[in-house]
């Protein structure tokens, strides 16, 4: 927690873009020059139809893709100069990210404690605390692929969680997932805010956002198109319905960008082959 | 940290393996009960071999001689072999041998007979008239010895059993006749046969049991090793990709090469295990059937495959180490490619393909452990483990530096690549997309870059070994100088330096710069690079003649090009300069140093792209002798492009160095008797000519001094440079991306 008094934003991410090579597309650009920051104890929204960017935004957080231009700093570790220390600060929850069929729940989650470095003892209590909070401990020596998808959802949290890690990111994290067991995850999200943890929470469902969420930012076609918390937008726009408001956004932005113009950029191909 | 994470991965990729069923059953299961059924299936073809009876019919007009009989009582006599398993059917029969051998035919077909033998008529009054002797003259047709037929089709297995044992049964008859025939005439029989031949083998006991072994055991231990490998592989890779862990496990703490590294340790754990399985699997049953076989009291087994030597085991087993690394290393690269388990499976066979001819290589008669055979991949590592089972160990020792030093460059570059696989972001996060080759030719045309691509630069160099490969086997032999001038330059102008333009204008942006044409920053660089060419000349000469010492021509390899440098040096010197040195200078300068160099800089790597384009400009050479030569000179000349800029002093590199060696082809010794700087240039010992190595030694330092100059020359920031990928950064790219926009719209 000390970190965090003089460290007041725990991501700060600016003029990210990432363009690659496609057969069909030419040079698409998935993400176009994105800045944000987000700080302790908040839950940041990232709001946005499907193909928006919002992925793979999330993958260079987590260092897993590289970006083109651009930085990002996850907890005072730059995710292009320093990957592995950055890793540690995250943890990763995604619809992408699964867990393995050929283990079971504990042995998943000590795996990636083991991972991070943490020693036999304070690992294992610090399993045994997550799997009571999480109520796994019924799938404790359950295999992967016996568990249902909201189980498996719990192992990633778990698994997310092993480390401690100051800054969250959940990606499409209630995709697959019913009503009850959402409405568990969204608590959980809530509580880990209420233990100073940075959150960024993407999705494309605005009620989500809507309960949940500090700040929020609408991306669309690789761009922010709004930031700031929910009144903030309300105001500004003078639209009380966020769906509403974000689809005025969109066909606005639709109308001063054609989308081909925008998608066929002519950044050399070479750039990602290297 | 590194180690404590490498273990923690290999442990749990270990676990995993070893609690999915299939790789349980692949590695384990299957080679227990492969060997043990392969056994009891050769067993039983055996023994239906020996147990089936052959249907023999015997065709004769009359009766067969009398004495020694062939037939006791409507069966073959037991005199001349063992007529247990022949069945015969005597047909007295007096027609023409067509009808018979049609007849036989149709009857072999029905099954109703295995093999015919027909006897001609007057078999037996024949062979009373040679009994007698009464004529000697053994040269007129009527008094030549009958001929027996026997009918039989190759193509059933049935029919072929029955064809050798009634000829061995026929053979000792005849034997028996030609014995009692010289009794007749008062002869001993030991007059047919003036002497015995005997053998003695003088390789020890040891020997003889390996010679066998040591040829199979590697190989089998490869190809298992590279099977074990492949499978686990595709899961631990491409698999881990379809189910999505993969990239849970890129956003824990562990480094990318600390995953390569424990992916790779499970895989070579799997590819060992598959390896000594199999081969203990092999080893027990072939134990086990040699010890039924002797206890059935069968006569003798033609090859000794009891077991070989625990000093060839343990020898196996250590060298198991990097074979499995290597293809572990291999298969971790492709799989690491392949999007799904099933992409992944596509491409074994391709592995497969190119890693069995190299295997099958060491397997040839007269593949032998020498420094040419050692430099091989996996051939010479082959043949090592073969001299050390054998015993050899002067041979092992001698050759083992080349031999393991291969093994392990190859190992690095496999793992190299393994791991730069998993840093490729366009490798991991690869969606499928439908291919459309039209869509394709679009995609590269509008999306066409400035320089050409790596990819495109590799499909050039394929279009011309191709063209090459095709165009030595289609284009005749040439007779003539006028033919071999001609084919020469259709193959350069229109298969190398056609393509290389054609490529550069369709594909890219700026063709003058891919092909290098514009003019050095340094004009002077131009006669620099001539005189290095001079200066280099005596010293390739003699790697050359080291290379034909290390890899000797064959004779009838020899022999032709024989006859093409007679052609060369028929023809005028001024033909043979256009021919031999200008054209090549221009055509494969444009496409090597210019289209396919230029394309894989784009890589990054200027001297991994100079290796790779020396490689492909060897291979374009055909004979390997040549190869590796020109291989070496294609080195220089990338240098000298890289370092220049354009493709003129590498025009001029090459220009001179074949200009000389035309030259040099054509001096005579008398010539260099008469000239005085001639003879201090050439030493015409042995009728060859030769540099003097005093002048060999001056010209290679004035070459080192040329290469450094060439070496400290300012990299002109010009075209290319301006233009090469590098790891990505906005103040860099910014500018060519708007600039390119700008371009694209005013296209």
């Amino acid at each position: 927690m000390d970190a965090l008094s003089y460290n007041a934003k725990m991501i700060e991410v600016r003029e990210l873009s990432k363009s690659y090579a496609d057969l069909r597309r030419g040079q698409f650009t998935a993400l176009a020059g994105v800045s944000f920051s987000a700080r302790p104890g908040e839950i940041f929204g990232l709001l946005g139809p499907n193909g928006a960017g919002k992925t793979t935004l999330l993958r260079i957080l987590s260092t897993v893709l590289q970006p083109t231009s651009g930085t990002a700093i996850v907890g005072g570790c730059d995710v292009v100069a320093q990957p592995a220390l950055a890793r540690k600060q995250i943890g990763f929850v995604s619809a992408n990210t699964a867990i393995y069929d050929r283990m079971t729940a504990w042995e998943m989650v000590e795996y990636f404690g083991r991972l991070h470095g943490i020693a036999p003892e304070p690992l294992r209590e610090r399993m045994e605390s997550l799997f009571a909070r999480l109520a796994m401990n019924e799938i404790r020596d359950l295999p992967g692929a016996k568990m249902s998808t909201g189980m498996k959802q719990k192992v990633s949290i778990a698994r997310a969680l092993v480390h401690d890690p100051p800054v969250l990111i959940f990606d499409e994290a209630t995709i697959g997932l019913d009503v009850l067991v959402a409405r568990a995850l969204l608590q959980i999200i809530a509580q880990l805010r209420e233990q100073g943890k940075c959150i960024i929470f993407s999705t494309h469902i605005m009620r989500e956002a809507e309960r949940l969420c500090d700040a929020i930012a609408f991306i669309h076609r690789g761009r922010i198109l709004t930031t700031g918390s929910l009144e903030e937008l309300r105001d500004r726009f003078e639209e009380p319905d966020l769906e509403e408001l974000f689809f005025g956004l969109i066909s606005d932005n639709d109308q001063k960008v054609p989308s081909s113009k925008f998608h066929v950029s002519g950044l050399p191909e070479r750039a990602l082959l290297t | 940290m590194f180690f404590a994470n490498i273990r923690l991965i290999f442990l749990r990729e270990l676990r995993d393996q070893l609690r999915d069923r299939r790789t349980l059953f692949a590695v384990v299961v299957l080679p227990l009960l492969l060997y043990p059924l392969l056994g009891v299936l050769i067993f039983q073809v055996q023994q239906f071999l020996k147990e089936h009876t052959s249907k023999i019919r015997i065709v004769t007009a009359d009766d067969l001689p009398p004495q020694p009989r062939l037939l006791d009582g409507g069966k073959l006599a037991a005199e001349f072999g063992d007529p247990r398993h022949i069945e015969i059917e005597i047909v007295p029969s007096s027609k023409s041998f067509d009808d018979i051998r049609s007849q036989s035919q149709a009857d072999i077909a029905l099954g109703l007979c295995d093999a015919v033998v027909y006897f001609p008529p007057d078999f037996a009054q024949q062979l009373a008239r040679i009994r007698a002797g009464n004529d000697k003259r053994e040269d007129k047709p009527e008094n030549a010895s009958p001929e027996t037929q026997i009918i039989f089709d190759a193509a059933r297995d049935k029919s072929r059993v029955a064809q050798q044992r009634i000829e061995s049964i026929l053979l000792h008859w005849r034997n028996s006749l030609g014995e009692s025939n010289l009794e007749a005439s008062n002869v001993s029989a030991i007059a047919a046969r003036p002497f015995n031949l005997k053998q003695t083998d003088v390789a020890p006991a040891v020997r003889r049991r390996v010679a066998l072994w040591s040829k199979i055991l590697p190989f089998i231990l490869m190809v298992w090793a590279l099977t074990g490998a492949f499978y686990p592989a595709v899961d631990l890779c491409a698999g881990e990709k379809e189910r999505g862990t993969l990239e849970t496990l890129l956003t824990s703490p562990a480094a990318r090469q600390e995953i390569v590294c424990g992916k790779l340790l499970t895989v070579m754990t799997f590819s060992m295990a598959t390896a000594i399985l199999n081969l203990a699997s092999m080893l027990a049953t072939g134990a086990f059937i040699v010890s039924q076989i002797q206890r059935m009291g069968a006569a003798r087994i033609p090859l000794d495959i009891s077991a070989p030597p625990i000093s060839a085991l343990l020898c196996l087993l250590l060298a198991l180490v990097p074979i499995s690394a290597l293809f572990s290393a291999l298969s971790l690269a492709i799989a690491a490619f392949a999007r799904s388990s099933k992409e992944g499976h596509y491409y074994l066979v391709p592995l497969l393909m190119l890693s069995l001819p190299l295997m099958m290589l060491s397997i040839v008669p007269g593949a032998e452990l020498d420094l040419g055979f050692s430099l091989i991949p996996l051939t010479g590592l082959l043949l090592w483990l073969r001299a050390f089972i054998e015993g050899q160990y002067f041979d092992v020792l001698r050759f083992s530096l080349p031999v393991l030093g291969m093994t392990a460059l190859c190992c690095f570059f496999a793992i190299r690549w393994a791991v730069s696989q998993f840093n490729n972001e366009s490798v991991l996060f690869r969606e499928s997309e439908r291919f459309d080759l039209i869509q394709w030719f679009r995609y590269l045309h509008r999306n066409r870059q400035v320089l050409p691509t790596a990819g495109q630069a590799v499909l050039l160099a394929l279009l011309i070994l191709l063209a090459r490969f095709g165009f030595s086997l289609a284009a005749p032999q040439p007779t003539s100088w006028s033919i071999m001038a001609m084919t020469t330059l259709i193959l350069l102008i229109g298969f190398v330096a056609v393509p290389a333009c054609l490529m550069s204008v369709l594909f890219t942006r700026r063709p003058v710069h891919t092909l290098l044409l514009r003019p050095p920053a340094f004009s002077a660089t131009i006669p620099i690079a001539a005189l290095l060419a001079a200066a280099l000349h005596p010293l390739l000469l003699w790697l050359n003649q080291g290379i034909a010492w290390l890899y000797p021509l064959n004779p009838l390899a020899a022999a032709k090009l024989g006859e093409i440098e007679q052609m060369f040096l028929a023809a005028p010197l001024w033909q043979a300069l256009a021919v031999i040195c200008l054209a090549p200078a221009i055509c494969e300068e444009l496409a090597f140093r210019g289209f396919i160099l230029s394309g894989l800089r784009q890589g990054g790597r200027d001297w991994t792209a100079i290796f790779i384009t020396s490689a492909v400009f060897g291979l374009a050479h055909g004979i390997l002798q040549q190869s590796l030569g020109a291989a070496v000179i294609g080195v220089v000349i990338g240098f000298v492009a890289v370092k220049t800029g354009s493709l003129w002093p590498g025009v001029a590199y090459h220009a001179v160095h074949n200009g000389l060696s035309v030259c040099i082809g054509r001096l005579t010794v008398e010539a260099i008797d008469t000239h005085s700087i001639l003879r201090m240039l050439f030493d015409s010992a042995d009728g060859q000519i030769l540099y003097r190595w005093p002048v060999a030694i001056i010209a290679g330092c004035v070459a080192l001094g040329l290469l450094w100059w060439l070496k400290s020359l300012p990299s002109s920031p010009r075209g290319e440079i301006l233009y090469r990928a590098r790891p990505a950064t906005t103040w860099y790219d910014r500018p060519i991306a708007s600039r390119l926009e700008h371009q694209h719209d005013a296209a």
